[in-house]
């Protein structure tokens, strides 16, 4: 114990130092007239007023950006993954549309289903009571349509679709 | 006519120098906007609150900055000050809460930027027996030891650099630190303990005795 008071009294003579640290010769004649004038140019910088005053306002942000500088591994951790969650997410979805066979089973599956509500609905196109699932008949004389832009290459191919009746 | 001439001289030499304006009156002044009376207490606390920034920051720039920062804060917010403390450990706050946030914000960023000893460090009885007599490297200068003195304190969490600051540098009380900190003397004293033993352990090869 004596020791260590000892040592601390050595410490306390070797943090005496600090007060031998002293700004440059005359800082303190200016500086409150520094202070002053700020105050009367309205106040601290205004980068660091908008920042204090955002801070003030929203102090989680100020968390935030704590634990952001404070746990630099941890955030970057948390980026990498959820950058890897997202291309991950991007990869699936472009695998899970190509393996998925033709597009157009797709759309006869979703009119399949909606089949039954188009039955219904007196403004459809006729069905065709004795067909059994899906035609689509394709004319095949392409007629050029007078594009909203001018393009001569815009085609319009009218598609009659029959639908089962119930 | 003689007496008429020498009253005032009289009183000149009776009473040289103005009497200082009492705090409360110029704090009351700078309320409502009195520039001049905020001028007055500026130059009343300048040096110690800048020494405080400094010493935390161990940057003279950043002191400055946040020195005068803590000032034009404090009389902005002067309308706040209900006077339940002194004007002074409510200024003193608001530049330990500015410093420290600046600092939480700088972390791993840090820079020393030292000013120089004055001439009295190397007149300084207890630093000239403690490098003479205790250290055992004797040919550490100054500048060295200044410099490893303020690396070794900013390896401190902020509130135990505070305390040491406030208590071993500026010499304030431990009621004073408290009420600066918004702590209890408790909370202080062993801050100001634990703080020191690990300052004691950065500094060991300075401190051991020969």
């Amino acid at each position: 114990m004596n020791e260590s008071q000892e040592n601390f009294e050595a410490l306390r003579q070797l943090l005496a130092l600090k007060r031998h640290e002293v700004p440059p010769h005359g800082y303190f004649n200016d500086f409150s007239g520094q202070v002053i004038a700020r105050i009367r140019a309205g106040g601290a910088s205004p980068e660091a007023a908008s920042r204090e005053r955002l801070f003030d306002q929203v102090p989680w942000l100020l968390r935030i950006l704590q634990i952001i500088e404070g746990k630099p591994v941890f955030v970057g951790s948390f980026a990498t993954a959820l950058c890897v969650l997202l291309l991950g997410g991007v990869v699936y979805s472009e695998y899970s549309e190509g393996s998925a066979g033709e597009p157009m089973t797709h759309m006869a599956q979703m009119i399949n289903m909606a089949a039954p509500l188009a039955a219904a609905s007196p403004m459809l196109p006729t069905a065709t009571p004795a067909g059994a699932g899906l035609t689509t008949n394709f004319n095949p004389n392409l007629q050029p349509v007078a594009s909203l832009f001018g393009e001569q290459s815009a085609l319009a191919q009218p598609v009659s679709i029959s639908i089962p009746g119930n | 006519m003689t007496m008429i001439m020498a009253e005032p001289a009289a009183r000149q030499e009776v009473d040289p120098a103005p009497a200082p304006v009492d705090e409360d009156v110029l704090v009351r002044q700078a309320r409502h906007g009195d520039l001049e009376a905020y001028d007055e207490l500026v130059r009343r606390y300048q040096e110690r609150i800048y020494a405080t920034v400094y010493h935390m920051t161990s940057n003279h720039e950043d002191a400055n900055d946040l020195a005068q920062e803590s000032f034009i804060k404090a009389f902005e917010a002067l309308k706040t000050f209900k006077g339940g403390s002194s004007f002074y450990t409510w200024l003193y706050r608001i530049a330990v809460n500015k410093t420290i946030n600046f600092l939480k914000q700088r972390k791993n960023r840090v820079h020393l930027s030292l000013n120089d000893l004055d001439f009295n460090a190397e007149h300084d009885p207890d630093l000239v027996a403690l490098i003479s007599d205790k250290t055992p490297r004797r040919d550490a200068g100054l500048a060295e030891l200044q410099e490893k003195l303020n690396t070794a304190l900013l390896k401190l969490s902020e509130p135990h650099r505070l305390v040491v600051v406030l208590h071993d540098v500026q010499g304030l009380s431990h009621d004073e630190i408290a009420k600066i900190m918004n702590c209890n003397i408790g909370t202080v004293r062993s801050r100001l303990f634990y703080a020191r033993q690990q300052l004691q352990g950065y500094l060991s090869d300075y401190l051991k005795t020969a």
